[in-house]
């Protein structure tokens, strides 16, 4: 299956080629358009929103907690609204994200191939995961 | 005993109750979440020319889970906060990818990409002309989804 790039990905794709050490290979085909095969904006944008809305539920009890009187409510108050994201911010954060999972089974195939196997097992996964972890 | 939890629930506040939903909510994303991870980590384990066993996939996808919502999610927050900001900005992404060099270029240069893409938005344009563009040629074309 070969990777589908325009002229200007390809002329990218080259110039980070030479970038690219051997331990670090993160996926050549950047283009969005390849494989098609990528989270939902959605889901991310909904996972964010999840912690978000935690994380300013909890600022808000402290601030509850601190201040003599509470006349904000939730979500309403200038100080305390909560994250939220700009759209390409998601697509990038999707990217980042396949990135992610594309670099672990990338990286541990790569072991798994050294050692002469066919499936990727959890050895396999356990060799790469320190430094995965530290890159990301 | 019931009874005595129902009141000790309103009294909190409802907060127990606001916990048990964030985690049926949060089980789903994670389910939704794995359904892509798969497809993801098969067709590059298939790219390596390789098979992948499902509980490792399984331990990938809680791993990426774990990032984006307590890593990604809180960093992007920390840093548009610390740029006084309540929206969350493609640089912020670029930025919590600092760690590794080749991934900030890869995610910096997908970001070029999408402001690239910006119809008839020439807010930014204006200000930089395209000779600009370090890595890219002068014609940018890039197909739609």
């Amino acid at each position: 299956m070969t990777p589908h790039f325009t002229t200007i990905d390809f002329a990218r794709h080259r110039d980070l080629e030479l970038k690219i050490q051997n331990k670090h290979n993160f996926p050549l085909s950047l283009s969005m358009e390849d494989e098609n095969n990528t989270f939902d904006p959605d889901l991310i944008h909904a996972i964010f929103k999840l912690v978000w809305t935690r994380r300013a539920l909890e600022r808000e009890r402290n601030d509850v907690a601190d201040a003599l009187d509470c006349e904000v409510g939730a979500g309403t108050s200038k100080k305390n609204r909560q994250t939220s994201a700009n759209g390409k911010a998601i697509k990038l954060s999707c990217e980042l994200l396949r990135i992610l999972i594309t670099e672990a089974v990338q990286r541990a195939a790569t072991i798994s191939e050294a050692e002469g196997a066919s499936k990727i097992e959890a050895t396999h996964l356990e060799r790469i995961l320190p430094q995965l972890l530290l890159d990301f | 005993m019931e009874k005595a939890m129902d009141v000790e629930m309103e009294r909190e506040g409802g907060g127990e109750e606001e916990e048990e939903e964030t985690e049926s909510v949060s089980d789903v994303l994670r389910d939704r979440f794995r359904l892509s991870t798969i497809s993801i980590a098969e067709a590059e384990a298939k790219r390596n020319g390789m098979e992948i066993s499902e509980p490792i996939v399984a331990c990938i996808s809680d791993l990426a889970f774990k990032y984006a919502a307590e890593q990604l999610a809180k960093d992007l927050e920390l840093f548009a906060q610390h740029a006084s900001r309540k929206i969350v900005k493609m640089e912020d992404v670029v930025l919590s990818a600092h760690r590794n060099e080749h991934l900030a270029a890869s995610l910096r240069s997908l970001c070029d990409d999408l402001k690239a893409k910006e119809p008839q938005s020439e807010r930014k344009r204006k200000k930089t002309p395209r000779k600009e563009n370090k890595a890219t040629t002068s014609v940018v074309h890039i197909p739609d989804n």
